[in-house]
């Protein structure tokens, strides 16, 4: 307050100096007391703009920080997301892999008797459901498997295997399906496959068969085949089993032929 | 300072940690039901040994899977690894994977990227 009052003193008496014609007394005083006020003011605002600036660039600096860290996360994040997709991709193709080793015979490549179960479970419902749609179920086995293991050695018998299986495959169709049921037993589906037309198609897989590339000194492979016509409605199991009897007759029959029932 | 020793299970990593010896071992796949809880201990290690002293630290690695969690966390390892390193300590990791599975290397070296310090990666002899 009380240097307020000397101020607006101040001010009156700059101002009646100001109004004279001549420079009353005093005037000097009155003017250095003016000129130290000015100086304080002007340290004052020297003051001001440098705290003003100080913060400005404290301000400044926090921004550009944040948007470093900012970038520094966003950073992170995109390589998190690069590095999980490949671990995503892996683990992926390795699903593939596996669920490739659990449907597929490792040795001939066809299918493994897990998968042709399944397919054959789902060709029963289907004709369940459509009985025209009904399919032929043919059981291959090679013919006198063991004396070629047993006088060759079981790489020749492996061999013999994957060609047979080869031989098998080159007379299907698009359609067709032929897994490895078991040791030298194979397992063929048929999905539109008459009943006509099965004794052809079946002499079809024992011609080619027998006409295999030979492995080594093996004679010429040969298989017999016993084949059946789904009944709609039935058991698959029936109709597996009505496919090994008719295998057995051609056993019986004196192997290397064909036996429908 | 208390080491950490933890088996490996179906979901989580081996962790094996040696004060004295300044050695981090992970093996293992990494999917934690718990992400942070799991890896908040080997952090905290990490951090404990960085602070303590000035003898090197090296991480024996041998991850196989981890999940988004995982990688993060292995993230907020190797920085603060990387700082260390920045600071003067000394700082290695090395990674080996199954020669049979080849793309767990290509991962490693995904994390390698922005790190300093030597890292090697190498398939298992």
């Amino acid at each position: 307050m009380t240097e307020r009052t000397g101020n607006d003193s101040l001010e009156e008496r700059i101002g009646s100096i100001l109004s004279a014609q001549t420079p009353p007394d005093g005037w000097k005083d009155s003017l250095a007391e003016l000129f130290q006020r000015y100086r304080d003011q002007q340290r004052l605002l020297d003051r001001l703009t440098h705290i003003a600036d100080r913060f400005q660039a404290a301000e400044r600096d926090r921004s550009q920080a944040y948007l470093t860290r900012y970038e520094r996360k966003v950073r992170q994040l995109e390589k998190i997301v690069r590095i999980s997709d490949q671990y995503q991709t892996m683990l992926h193709q390795l699903k593939e892999r596996l669920e490739h080793a659990s449907n597929y015979d490792a040795l001939t490549g066809l299918p493994n008797r897990r998968y042709m179960t399944v397919r054959l479970e789902e060709a029963a419902a289907q004709a369940a459901r459509r009985p025209e749609h009904t399919f032929a179920v043919m059981v291959a086995d090679i013919d006198n498997f063991k004396a070629v293991n047993d006088g060759f050695g079981h790489a020749a018998g492996d061999r013999v295997l994957h060609a047979v299986a080869r031989a098998l495959e080159l007379t299907l169709r698009e359609y067709d399906l032929c897994a490895r049921w078991g040791g030298e037993e194979f397992l063929l589906l048929f999905p539109a496959c008459a009943q006509e037309n099965a004794p052809a198609v079946a002499e079809r897989l024992r011609r080619s068969v027998h006409e295999a590339p030979r492995v080594d000194e093996t004679p010429a492979p040969s298989i017999s085949i016993g084949y059946t016509l789904h009944h709609p409605g039935e058991n698959i199991d029936a109709t597996l089993l009505r496919a090994d009897e008719a295998l057995y007759k051609a056993k019986a029959a004196g192997r290397n032929c064909c036996m429908g029932l | 300072m208390n080491d950490i020793d933890l088996a490996q299970t179906p979901s989580t990593p081996l962790v094996r940690t040696n004060s004295r010896e300044g050695r981090l071992t992970m093996a293992g796949d990494s999917y934690p039901e718990n992400p942070f809880e799991f890896f908040q201990p080997i952090i905290d290690w990490v951090e404990g040994f960085l602070a303590d002293g000035s003898a090197p630290l090296s991480l024996d690695l041998a991850l196989v899977y981890l999940n988004t969690s995982s990688i993060r966390a292995m993230m907020d390892i190797f920085d603060r690894l990387e700082e260390a390193h920045q600071g003067g300590r000394g700082i290695s990791v090395h990674w080996s994977y199954d020669p049979e599975n080849e793309r767990v290397g290509e991962l490693a070296e995904e994390f390698k990227e922005d790190c300093a310090f030597p890292f090697t990666i190498a398939p298992r002899p």
